[in-house]
């Protein structure tokens, strides 16, 4: 029985929804910050507008090891666009060079609201393929070991 | 039912809780800790087995439940990951965004030398 699952994120950053949006949707800006430590970006494209591209290829650098060199691509469509206040898209996400079973397919839901000036972003991620996501995801790319049981509790939930 | 799924639904979360906290409990102490009925939490364990979540051992009469630790570890290292990645990354948009500030109200603060006070906000 498959389920979709959902986590979501919030953070308050300290600039303008201009600006954050900006941040966004601007491949060279995205690509920025994308990665996450010891990852960079050498591709990014950002086609914003319904039907349109987003295609970001993540690269493992040095300090990951036995994963150097490796590219975690994520293909997917903008779903929705709502300047300054929404971005949704459907992506999957792969091992390059690696078969279907690191495939994770999900629905990520951004919204931008101004907080006096600073801006909320929630960032909602549905999983659409969680009977084999989190093996795939383990294959791919797994570098942290600490979380506790309550954590994972407080991440997993249904969606009815 | 995958492992995600199972412990999903927020009673079998409990139970999963319990057991991480407490270790190893027959089905009633389980049960003692919920409002709904004996058979109810039953179903839950049973689900929680077939998912591997949880596996049985039999002492007597008496049924002990433990926690599988392998596929929990699995869907805790996949989140982890998950969650991980999106701090990392709003971290830096964060890091990015603060410095662009820094740097513009400094370059303010140059020109509006003389007048008092640069805007703060």
């Amino acid at each position: 029985m498959a389920q979709n699952h959902e986590a979501q994120f919030e953070r308050i950053l300290d600039a303008p929804k201009e600006r954050v949006w900006k941040a966004w949707t601007d491949p060279k800006q995205v690509a920025n910050w994308w990665g996450p430590d010891n990852v960079t970006i050498p591709e990014c494209e950002m086609d914003v507008r319904v039907g349109g591209t987003i295609y970001i290829v993540m690269l493992a650098g040095e300090a990951m090891g036995p994963f150097k060199g490796t590219r975690w691509p994520m293909k997917g469509q903008f779903t929705k666009v709502e300047p300054l206040s929404r971005l949704t898209y459907t992506a999957r996400a792969w091992t390059e060079g690696q078969g279907p079973e690191t495939q994770i397919d999900q629905i990520t839901d951004v919204t931008f609201e101004d907080q006096k000036g600073k801006t909320k972003v929630t960032i909602k991620i549905t999983i659409t393929n969680a009977d084999t996501a989190p093996k795939a995801a383990l294959q791919g790319m797994s570098y942290g070991f600490n979380q506790q049981l309550e954590k994972l509790a407080k991440f997993v939930a249904t969606k009815h | 039912m995958d492992t995600l799924s199972a412990i999903a639904e927020p009673n079998r979360r409990k139970i999963i809780q319990l057991l991480a906290q407490r270790g190893n409990l027959t089905a009633s102490e389980i049960a003692g800790h919920f409002q709904s009925s004996g058979p109810a939490v039953s179903q839950h364990l049973q689900v929680l087995k077939e998912a591997k979540a949880v596996f049985v051992t039999r002492q007597a009469q008496r049924r002990i439940y433990a926690l599988n630790p392998e596929p929990l570890h699995e869907l805790r290292d996949w989140l982890f990951d998950l969650t991980n990645q999106w701090e990392q990354r709003l971290d830096k948009l964060d890091s990015m965004l603060s410095k662009e500030k820094k740097d513009s109200n400094s370059n303010k603060s140059q020109s509006r030398k003389g007048k008092k006070n640069g805007s703060k906000s």
